[in-house]
């Protein structure tokens, strides 16, 4: 579910599109690539885990913690934030806390993931094989938990 | 008199002896003139007034007066002069061939000729033909005798079917198998037909007998199946045709069937190592753009080393095969059919079966000693069976052609393979529970000759160093959570064991296990996510003809099995050693999932597996044991939709295919409408809709490139270009004969093309809340508008639509060009889109006027001159609209295909018909429940829909509106195209 930017794809392009007007004519750079991101790697998925994405509603997401907290009956839920969901994943875990006056408690840990893309040549036949190359990027998992009653 | 009472008179009279009337004309006179026969006898309810005059004295016309009901035009008997006197003979004559007319009219009945017909109706009873001994004994014999004959006349046509054998015995295998082959004679069955009739709804099309939905609810459950688990296809209706030959020679001849503009050829690197399986739209030879034929997938087999002899699989859909087929076998010079005999492994099946059937019978006899009966009869030669490939077709049909030039030979292996498809993250952990890597054979066994493959590939060292490598990477794939994290296309060979030998007692959901998954090399899984499956593990023995017959003679019978497990101390266990016959080669095809666009990547995901043919039950069973969903082809249309990709035929208007497909879905739509009464059927013309169930493809091409053109003289003057103006346009040119002849329209596949235009969409995220980056595009202005349209004027582009607002689009909604009013409307809140005014039917009068019509012409045929000439000068004095009245003129000409609210078949102008100019039509709509709105996939026109864009402010670009066509509210939509 996590979704760091909005993958897909864009393009790296050396010259300006042309026109079609004389498409045989031109020869096409041979360094011409798209760039296709796959998906991050995925986890089996526990019931308390919550990937937070920046697709879906903030409000939406908070509830859902909510509801996994309180109606779930979990007693700690795992918040998870790729890249740019990293500020959502913190701001719904601060959120939570301060909604359960000073019940819940936060444990942040970062991460780092690996992300794979895809180099797809425009011209399949000349360039020849499609590139992969890996790129890093930062993770945070948030353990957000009631607290053991014996504890201090 | 009305018509419908001179009907009736003649009804009644129809059996009536023809001289019940009595002349009673004065010229026979000397039969006394006015003897009774005054009045006509006219029917048989006047036959009571009748009877009395015989016995009667002969002044009786005044009584008879008073007994004939209504009045009759000659005056009756009542205010004539009496006769004076009468003659005896010729009143007792007159009277006595009266009595014999009437006797014959009561004798012969009218109307329906049922013997109860002449029971008064109190006495008549329920069921009264169908039980003879609820009638009265009198009629019960007449009765009888009728039954008898409808009856006979009944039995005539199922004669066979009477005297057809007990169930037992039609049950029974044998004939059992006769009758299976006797149906699918006509339309061939998948092997896993019998599992799918049982639960799905069948379909005959393209000459197989096809699943189209569960009979369960399932659609949904079938969606997150797809989303998060593992949904399971029977793919083996598409036809694989096998191209043979040098590489060069190979690639030469196939390059003319595509282009590079439109993406990755056959030639493409990846693919043309094997590693890969690729696709590609071909075209009719050397006619790109033109002449699209449909899309097919193909596989490269990997070299062997040394070899420049080439193997390459193209998979394509039934529907486009007869016309593939020919390209390819023009494109390369393969013209002689090499007789079946010497290759054709179609026919191999019937051959070799009834030889091998009555063996396994006798074994069994022998073992059982019961069913003596069936011993005698298989003895006379059982029944091949044909559930295996396509065992239909003539086993003179040829189905390898060869080439004297080149060397090239194509095969055709159809049915011959077995195709699953997965869909789905899960398919992943689905196959490696089902699939084991084939064990190895013991010593003894590699020893001693076998006529089985897989003893004499255990011999070969370097054969089972290679298959040990694919077992290696088919155990790092096992460790994968996802099937989106493998690179798009990859394929593995891998022979496997027998999977009804590891097949679990009770349907358990397979999910990804963390600890094997720990368990994998971290370096190996990241090579194999990077790079793909090394080239040499792509090979697998599913190429070689010989090993795939191999595999499928020799497979245990579901029988021998059980009879094997049975026999296993530790009921339940495992059978070890596992049986020599048991090691399938297949091939592991990795799909690619939603490519295009920028959400939802690689959704739909999932692999293809491809098996001998023979093989096919053998492997579903413990894929359903898995906890997958099926889908029928109800859910690969689903599958396409929510990828936003195109599905073969529905959404190739340009490919032969596809204009069968719109012809088949437009005969169907229509009569589906006419089976509806005439008042609830829609007013598609008031609703505005020209063609509510087939797309006008090429017209609205044509026209908007006349608008185009138009507009692109005019707008010199810098005028912008409103519906009004088509409008106009279109009725001052719409007219007018395109003086040179049209090009067919294409679709736009050209990637660059795709990409500009797409850019000058501005796309969004689904519902249009967040732009997307996009690499740098130069700005839509006239002059990048001309140059794009002198290429692409013609051409349709696929779009995604995204309703902004409620609503499902529906199948062949209008998509349309919002207006600047229209525009302003979106900027506030909580707006919902314009209304199309009504539309008036002129047609409707018209229809009913003719209805009328013929009934005039029976009566008078003045009356029809007059109808006609009405007809002719209403239209044009009733109607103001210049655009109706030229239809009007065209469908007089056409009168007797009038149906109410659909228009009549020259259409008008498509474009310009309603308030808001039509780009194009949606093919695909639904709510799509991976993006929770309704979408809508379908073509606009280019030259449409860049003018619009043009035309469009900054914010507002690429907004569009759609209407359903049983509709006049428009939805706003975003566009979307995706490369």
């Amino acid at each position: 579910m996590t979704e760091p930017r909005s993958p897909g794809m864009s393009s790296i392009q050396t010259g300006p599109v042309h026109t079609d007007s004389t498409p045989p004519a031109v020869e096409m750079d041979p360094v011409e690539y798209t760039l296709r991101k796959r998906l991050p790697r995925k986890l089996p998925k526990r019931r308390n885990d919550v990937y937070v994405n920046m697709k879906t509603d903030f409000r939406a997401q908070l509830a859902r913690c909510q509801k996994l907290l309180e109606g779930g009956g979990h007693r700690e839920i795992c918040v998870h934030g790729l890249g740019l969901a990293i500020n959502r994943a913190i701001n719904i875990a601060l959120q939570l806390q301060a909604s359960s006056q000073g019940a819940l408690q936060l444990a942040a840990n970062t991460s780092t993931v690996e992300l794979v893309d895809d180099l797809e040549p425009e011209d399949p036949d000349e360039a020849g094989e499609p590139m992969t190359r890996t790129r890093n990027n930062s993770a945070i998992h948030i353990k957000v938990f009631y607290p053991d009653p014996q504890g201090p | 008199m009305s018509a419908a009472k001179v009907k009736m008179r003649g009804k009644k009279l129809r059996n009536q002896p023809a001289s019940v009337q009595y002349p009673s004309s004065p010229v026979n006179a000397e039969s006394s003139p006015k003897n009774g026969g005054d009045t006509p006898v006219t029917g048989v309810h006047e036959g009571p007034s009748d009877v009395h005059p015989f016995t009667a004295r002969p002044k009786n016309p005044h009584q008879r007066g008073g007994w004939v009901r209504g009045h009759h035009k000659d005056g009756g008997g009542y205010a004539k002069e009496m006769s004076k006197y009468l003659t005896a003979g010729p009143f007792a004559r007159a009277r006595a061939a009266e009595v014999r007319t009437m006797l014959k009219a009561v004798t012969k009945t009218t109307g329906s000729c049922h013997v109860f017909g002449a029971l008064p109706k109190h006495m008549r009873r329920r069921a009264m033909s169908h039980n003879t001994k609820r009638l009265p004994r009198r009629l019960r014999d007449a009765a009888n005798r009728m039954r008898e004959k409808s009856l006979q006349a009944g039995s005539k046509k199922k004669k066979e079917q009477a005297k057809s054998k007990s169930r037992k015995a039609r049950r029974r295998h044998g004939n059992l198998l006769l009758e299976f082959n006797r149906r699918q004679r006509k339309n061939v069955w998948l092997e896993t037909h019998i599992w799918h009739a049982k639960r799905f709804h069948m379909v005959k099309k393209w000459g197989y007998c096809l699943g189209d939905r569960p009979t369960y609810k399932c659609y949904r459950p079938s969606y997150r199946a797809m989303t998060n688990h593992c949904l399971l296809q029977d793919l083996s209706y598409y036809c694989c045709i096998e191209l043979q030959g040098e590489e060069d020679e190979l690639l030469a001849a196939l390059s003319q069937l595509c282009s590079k503009e439109a993406g990755p050829t056959f030639a493409a690197a990846v693919c043309l190592s094997g590693r890969r399986q690729g696709s590609v739209v071909v075209y009719r030879a050397g006619l790109y753009p033109s002449q699209p034929l449909g899309p097919v997938t193909f596989l490269w087999r990997p070299r062997t080393q040394g070899s420049t002899h080439r193997q390459l699989w193209i998979w394509a859909h039934p529907n486009m095969k007869q016309d593939l087929l020919p390209e390819l076998q023009a494109v390369c010079q393969c013209c002689e059919a090499v007789v079946p005999p010497v290759v054709t492994p179609a026919e191999v099946v019937p051959t070799i079966e009834p030889e091998e059937k009555p063996e396994k019978t006798a074994e069994a006899m022998s073992m059982t000693g019961t069913k003596r009966k069936r011993t005698l009869k298989d003895a006379g030669g059982p029944p091949a069976k044909k559930i295996l490939g396509d065992g239909t077709r003539s086993p003179t049909t040829p189905v390898t052609w060869k080439s004297s030039s080149n060397g090239i030979v194509i095969n055709d292996l159809t049915m011959e393979i077995v195709r699953y498809r997965l869909i789905g993250p899960q398919s992943n952990s689905v196959l490696a529970e089902t699939v084991e890597a084939a064990t190895d054979c013991d010593e003894m066994s590699k020893s001693q000759p076998s006529s089985l493959w897989w003893p004499e590939h255990c011999k070969n060292e370097t054969k089972m160093n290679l298959h040990r490598q694919q077992a290696d990477v088919f155990h790092i794939l096992k460790g994968l959570y996802s099937t989106g994290e493998l690179p798009s296309g990859t394929v593995l060979g891998l022979t496997v064991d027998d999977p009804r030998l590891t097949l679990p007692t009770k349907k358990v959901k397979a999910l990804p296990c963390v600890k094997q998954a720990q368990e994998v090399d971290e370096e190996k899984r990241r090579e194999l996510m990077l790079r793909g499956v090394p080239e040499h593990c792509c090979q697998s023995y599913l190429w070689e003809q010989s090993v795939r017959d191999n595999v499928t003679e020799n497979k245990i019978s579901e029988q021998d099995l059980n009879r094997m497990r049975s026999e296993v101390l530790v009921p339940g266990s495992r059978l070890s050693p596992t049986p020599l016959q048991g090691r399938v080669p297949v091939l592991l095809v990795h799909q690619p999932g939603k490519q295009q666009g920028h959400e939802m990547s690689s959704w739909g995901a999932g692999w293809d597996l491809l098996l001998p043919k023979g093989w096919g039950m053998a492997f579903w069973v413990p894929l359903v044991y898995r906890g997958v969903c099926i889908g029928g082809l109800n859910m690969s249309l689903k599958h396409s939709q929510n990828k936003g990709a195109p599905h073969f035929p529905h959404d190739y208007p340009d490919c032969p295919a596809g204009v069968r497909f719109q012809e088949e879905q437009e005969t169907q739509l229509l009569d589906k409408f006419k089976r509806r009464p005439p008042a609830k059927r829609t007013n598609y013309i008031k609703h505005g809709c020209l063609a509510p169930f087939c797309c006008p493809w090429q017209q609205l091409a044509e026209e908007w490139e006349l608008i185009s053109r138009h507009g692109g003289e005019e707008r010199k003057g810098d005028q912008t270009q409103t519906a009004a103006e088509a409008d106009a346009l279109m009725t001052s040119h719409g007219d007018i004969p395109v003086t040179k002849p049209p090009s067919p329209v294409t679709v736009l596949r050209n990637r660059k093309s795709l990409r500009l235009l797409s850019g000058w969409c501005r796309p969004t995220t689904s519902k249009g809340q967040r732009r997307c980056r996009i690499g740098e595009v130069p700005p839509l202005d006239h002059s990048a508008l001309t140059s794009f349209l002198t290429v692409h004027g013609m051409s349709l582009v696929w779009v995604r639509l995204t309703i902004l607002s409620k609503g499902r689009p529906e199948l062949h909604a209008m998509v349309s060009a919002p207006t600047a009013e229209d525009l302003k409307l979106l900027k506030k809140e909580s707006a919902s889109g314009p209304q199309e005014p009504t539309h008036k039917d002129h047609f409707k009068s018209r229809i009913r006027r003719r209805k009328k019509a013929p009934k005039k012409a029976a009566t008078s045929p003045l009356c029809r001159d007059e109808a006609k000439g009405k007809e002719s000068a209403l239209p044009s004095a009733s109607e103001p609209n210049p655009a109706t009245s030229e239809d009007a003129k065209s469908s007089s000409q056409s009168p007797s295909h009038l149906v109410i609210g659909l228009w009549p078949d020259p259409l008008p102008s498509v474009t310009a018909h309603c308030s808001r100019v039509t780009l194009g039509w949606v093919t695909q709509g639904d709510f799509s429940l991976s993006a929770g709105c309704g979408e809508a996939l379908g073509f606009v026109s280019v030259a449409g829909l860049l003018n619009t864009l043009l035309n469009q402010p900054m914010e507002h670009r690429g907004m569009l509106l759609l209407r359903d066509p049983t509709s006049l509210h428009y939805h706003f939509a975003k566009i979307n195209i995706e490369v």
